[in-house]
């Protein structure tokens, strides 16, 4: 039986995405044990790591990474299925939509635009999601003001810290070849 | 993907000080979230501060905050079971939830109005909100 060798080029870039899926899950891991600043507030650790790979791997790739991450984080802090996990599904996913949306129509050198996008869609989704499903009350809205400033001061970080990486591990890559 | 030309080495200050088209959208969402702050703000009564406690969509007790140094402990019940609230002169906090988190506990005292204490899990808000009109002793379903 003949099992094709597969693309060498393709392998590593798997193996890459498979290591920063990794790293995304451990820092989730640890966001979920960090003290909060508020409900449902996370410095949003994992979003660079989601950030790196629409930058190095394109959108497909960042969204998987993205899904992938959110399940595998909550089944490792066990809230796999419960409201938490439906919270961080929701605003996870739609976060990256939107990052991917604005990755397209902008130029790659403006991803601190694109990551805060991606923190105040995520925010706002996740408080979408608690008034419409669990709490049922649309006053928790008064909530979001505060917590949204927040969500643009660590979007702006992680988007600052999420280009510098990129480029490092491109440059880098450059100058192995 | 970034390309070459964009993949020279920076400085993680220089990536952090960002393009000017960052600096717009920042100033662009930073000014529609102080104005949506402020007309909330302008939304909520700044009368008596009154407790008000709910499941789901259901309201099960409004409570003002006592003006003396007793403690009223209301027990909500939630969709995963009992949680125990205090409301004092000082302000309400969660003193027990069913959730495993516990972060509405660890929350602490809350006294300001618009403060909330929510247990997703449990489903139970608890809302300090103004009320202008007069003091209550109390009301609970």
């Amino acid at each position: 039986m003949n099992i094709a060798r597969p693309d060498r080029v393709r392998l590593i870039r798997d193996i890459q995405w498979l290591a920063l899926l990794l790293l995304a899950t451990a820092m989730h891991v640890i966001e979920a044990a960090m003290p909060s600043l508020g409900p449902w507030f996370k410095p949003g650790l994992a979003n660079i790591i989601t950030l790196i790979t629409l930058l190095l791997f394109g959108g497909k790739a960042a969204f998987l990474l993205a899904t992938a991450r959110i399940v595998l984080g909550n089944l490792m802090v066990g809230t796999l299925l419960t409201p938490t996990f439906v919270m961080s599904l929701a605003g996870g996913v739609s976060a990256a939509f939107m990052m991917i949306a604005a990755w397209r129509c902008l130029s790659a050198r403006h991803v601190i635009s694109i990551s805060l996008i991606g923190a105040v869609t995520h925010m706002s989704v996740q408080f979408a999601v608690v008034a419409q499903l669990f709490i049922q009350q649309p006053h928790i809205y008064f909530m979001l003001p505060p917590l949204l400033l927040l969500a643009l001061a660590t979007g702006w970080i992680n988007g600052g810290i999420a280009r510098y990486i990129a480029t490092r591990i491109r440059h880098d890559h450059a100058a192995s070849l | 993907m970034l390309t070459d030309a964009q993949s020279e080495l920076q400085s993680l200050g220089t990536c952090l000080r960002g393009t000017p088209l960052d600096r717009l959208l920042l100033a662009g969402l930073l000014g529609a979230v102080i104005l949506a702050w402020l007309w909330i703000d302008q939304q909520l009564n700044h009368g008596d501060p009154v407790v008000r406690i709910y499941h789901g969509q259901r309201l099960l007790a409004i409570y003002p905050l006592p003006r003396d140094t007793r403690v009223i402990h209301f027990r909500a019940k939630g969709s995963l079971g009992e949680a125990e609230i205090a409301i004092s002169r000082e302000g309400v906090r969660m003193l027990h939830a069913p959730c495993n988190s516990q972060r509405c506990v660890r929350s602490g005292i809350h006294h300001r109005i618009g403060d909330m204490i929510i247990c997703v899990p449990n489903r139970i808000l608890v809302s300090i909100e103004g009320d202008a009109r007069p003091r209550l002793d109390g009301i609970a379903e």
